[in-house]
């Protein structure tokens, strides 16, 4: 199925601003971060600690909603969602 | 009205938007790129989401403080020194609803609005909030 994979701010820099990804049936949130962290060392670097756990810092949006990375990283994705992933915000 | 913008912020614009007959204090805050060292500042916006976020908070200003009008402008792209980078206007009845209605949009909007600021020095760049 095909999902979608926004990035922002320092994330963006790495990643690029958006990009489409082909990933399994009913993945999860973890699955395809893990993927875009396999296809980049720098983004694994950036998103995830040395146990492979995600870092504190990192904000995720699933259809422009927030996410609580403790509770909904397993939660399964749908064809046509749309991935936002960001580091804190700064804005004001 | 909220906007997300690359072109100046007209706070007169505003403020001409916020007046009203039953309207009788008008409070302005505004946010300015400070000069830490920095060269210039980049800001950039999840244009869609901080839109919707925006839109909510205002509401939410407007109902709890019973602001008769809230402006909210906040610029992207790069800025100089002294530039804004944001602009809040609220009006109300008095002028106690005016100041909590404007301290409430600004503060949410930190905590809530995806936005970024990267400052950019001589000797190099960051983001800002970023560990």
């Amino acid at each position: 199925m095909l999902v979608k994979v926004l990035a922002f701010a320092s994330f963006r820099e790495i990643l690029g601003k958006e990009r489409e990804l082909e990933i399994k049936e009913a993945a999860t949130a973890k699955e395809l971060l893990e993927e875009l962290a396999q296809a980049s060392p720098r983004f694994k670097e950036a998103a995830f600690d040395e146990s492979g756990e995600l870092r504190d810092y990192v904000l995720l949006m699933i259809n422009r909603k927030r996410i609580d990375p403790g509770q909904d990283l397993s939660r399964p994705l749908h064809e046509g969602d749309e991935l936002a992933v960001f580091p804190p915000l700064a804005g004001g | 009205m909220i906007e997300i913008t690359e072109k100046d912020i007209s706070l007169d614009e505003m403020m001409k938007r916020a007046r009203s007959k039953d309207a009788g204090a008008t409070v302005t805050f505004l946010g300015t790129v400070r000069d830490d060292g920095i060269e210039r500042m980049e800001l950039e916006a999840f244009r869609e989401a901080a839109l919707a976020e925006l839109e909510a908070i205002r509401e939410e200003a407007v109902s709890r403080f019973g602001l008769k009008a809230a402006e909210v402008v906040h610029r992207t792209g790069t800025l100089a020194v002294g530039e804004s980078i944001v602009a809040i206007v609220c009006s109300a009845a008095h002028r106690e609803e005016a100041f909590s209605g404007c301290r409430y949009i600004i503060e949410e909007l930190k905590k809530r609005v995806p936005i970024w600021k990267k400052e950019i020095a001589g000797d190099g760049e960051r983001w800002v909030g970023r560990k």
